[in-house]
């Protein structure tokens, strides 16, 4: 019955469960769903990791490439990211080129990674003007319900820190490149940075924030691409991005920004506890 | 920073032509200091069935950056005045038609994408689109000290730690976008905030002035 009332009247279905302080899928306002992290799943990358915010699931695989740095900056090494939403995970996307929601996707999460300075690109540079790491990050989601960006940065910071680099030796003169994959570095990693989405649902003259929205959540606050999204990394904001969708108001606004900090306490202390079990 | 320095800030000079061009059912044409970007708005108008929606119009923003070949990132820049627009125009009125944003940008030195947002304000306004309200962008830029800028310049935009961006609508002041760049902590955040909140009243106020100025009722 709520099936067929939630298809004749959305709008008036979704604002009932809001009158009653509980989302469509049981959660209060402010409770995130389950997150199920694992490291090294994929065994012929150099580093990876999957994680699963109740449906939502990203895979990261990190590939390792060695590259002349660019003259411009000759002791820089390079850090590709990429994010592919495929037709496999929401029926929203088609097959071909990746849609304008896909690029914006993969610029927030390049722009997020970017801003938080967690990698120092030139501890990738291996000799200057020569030689230096690139390091392809792709995420892959393959099933996509809401919080896209939560999980991509999540699974991308999960598998950066379970990354060792092997030791190169480059002879200067001969130009010859030899790599010792016996003898591997992790990356250094400066801080955690931790996103958190939320979506803001305009029911006046109060306006009501949901952490860590479903795909079906976001569709009813003012569709994909209108969330916010915060991100803390060292106790500081390293991206606070909200495109139009529902206005957000002062206090509301407050009650975000201490919501994302203790979330992200949560998350990196996930993130630890599984990068720990893996080691043993 | 004392209070009068809060109180006393001066935005960049804005200059502005509406119905700069011909053709087009609004048009507008802004400087924010040397920053120069043309917007043409067209509609509401025909487009293709499968890009219809029966709720409300559909919003095409298309940016054409000096340069020529379209980017990943413009796509961005693209998303941030759609998502930005969408909520400002009240799209329920014009159900099943397509309203097309045509943004050239002329000139770049800094606060580029603030000064997109409020020339597509001023050109919707200028097109006669019903609206929920206005939108106006302020940007801020954190410098090496930690000291606000409001409307940095170029240099100060190259020399700056983290650069915020914000949009506030015309009726609440509530935030309807806002994007960072760079890192930055939670009091620099609420006091940027705060201040560009009060600083938007500025831009209103230059609507106002420029609306007036071509119109003959008001």
């Amino acid at each position: 019955m709520a099936e067929v009332y939630k298809l004749i009247h959305p709008v008036k279905y979704f604002n009932d469960y809001i009158n009653r302080n509980v989302r469509p899928d049981g959660r209060k306002f402010e409770d995130q769903r389950n997150i199920k992290l694992n490291v090294n799943a994929i065994k012929s990358t150099d580093a990876s990791a999957v994680v699963k915010c109740g449906n939502t699931t990203v895979v990261c695989g990190i590939k390792l490439e060695l590259a002349k740095p660019k003259a411009e900056e000759p002791d820089f090494g390079f850090l590709v990211t990429n994010v592919e939403l495929l037709p496999l995970c929401s029926s929203k996307f088609r097959p071909g080129p990746p849609s304008d929601h896909a690029q914006v996707i993969s610029n927030i999460v390049a722009d997020i990674f970017a801003n938080s300075k967690s990698v120092n690109l030139k501890d990738l540079c291996i000799v200057p003007d020569k030689l230096a790491w690139v390091v392809y990050c792709d995420m892959v989601c393959l099933d996509n319900d809401g919080s896209v960006v939560d999980a991509c940065i999540m699974t991308l910071i999960t598998s950066l820190k379970s990354l060792t680099l092997p030791k190169v030796n480059y002879d200067v003169e001969t130009e010859e490149i030899s790599v010792d994959t016996s003898i591997r570095t992790p990356l250094n990693i400066n801080g955690l940075p931790v996103a958190t989405s939320f979506a803001v649902y305009q029911q006046s003259p109060r306006s009501i924030v949901l952490i860590d929205p479903s795909a079906y959540e976001e569709e009813m606050c003012g569709g994909t691409g209108a969330n916010l999204i915060i991100c803390w990394n060292n106790g500081q904001f390293c991206g606070i991005q909200k495109f139009g969708g529902s206005n957000l108001s002062n206090e509301a606004e407050k009650k975000t920004l201490i919501i994302a900090k203790e979330r992200s306490k949560l998350v990196e202390k996930v993130i630890e506890t599984c990068l720990k079990n893996e080691i043993k | 920073m004392g209070v009068e320095d809060e109180n006393n800030f001066k935005l960049r000079p804005m200059k502005c032509e509406l119905n700069y061009l011909s053709k087009s059912d609004g048009s507008a044409i802004l400087a924010q200091g040397e920053t120069v970007v043309l917007v043409s708005v067209n509609g509401p108008l025909d487009i293709k069935s499968n890009s219809q929606s029966i709720e409300k119009a559909t919003l095409e923003v298309l940016f054409c950056g000096k340069g020529g070949k379209p980017s990943v990132a413009d796509r961005f820049k693209e998303n941030v005045i759609k998502q930005t627009c969408e909520t400002a125009i009240l799209g329920c009125l014009y159900p099943r038609t397509g309203i097309s944003l045509t943004i050239q940008e002329l000139e770049d030195y800094g606060g580029l994408l603030t000064c997109t947002v409020n020339c597509a304000c001023l050109a919707l306004l200028n097109s006669g689109m019903a609206m929920r309200h206005m939108v106006a962008a302020i940007s801020c830029a954190v410098n090496e000290v930690g000291n606000l800028v409001l409307e940095p310049s170029y240099e100060q935009v190259q020399s700056s730690r983290a650069l915020l961006h914000f949009v506030f609508e015309s009726r609440e002041k509530n935030l309807v976008t806002g994007f960072t760049e760079g890192s930055f902590s939670e009091d620099t955040y609420e006091e940027a905030l705060a201040r560009c909140r009060l600083a938007s009243e500025l831009v209103f106020d230059f609507y106002r002035d420029i609306v007036r100025k071509y119109s003959n009722v008001i």
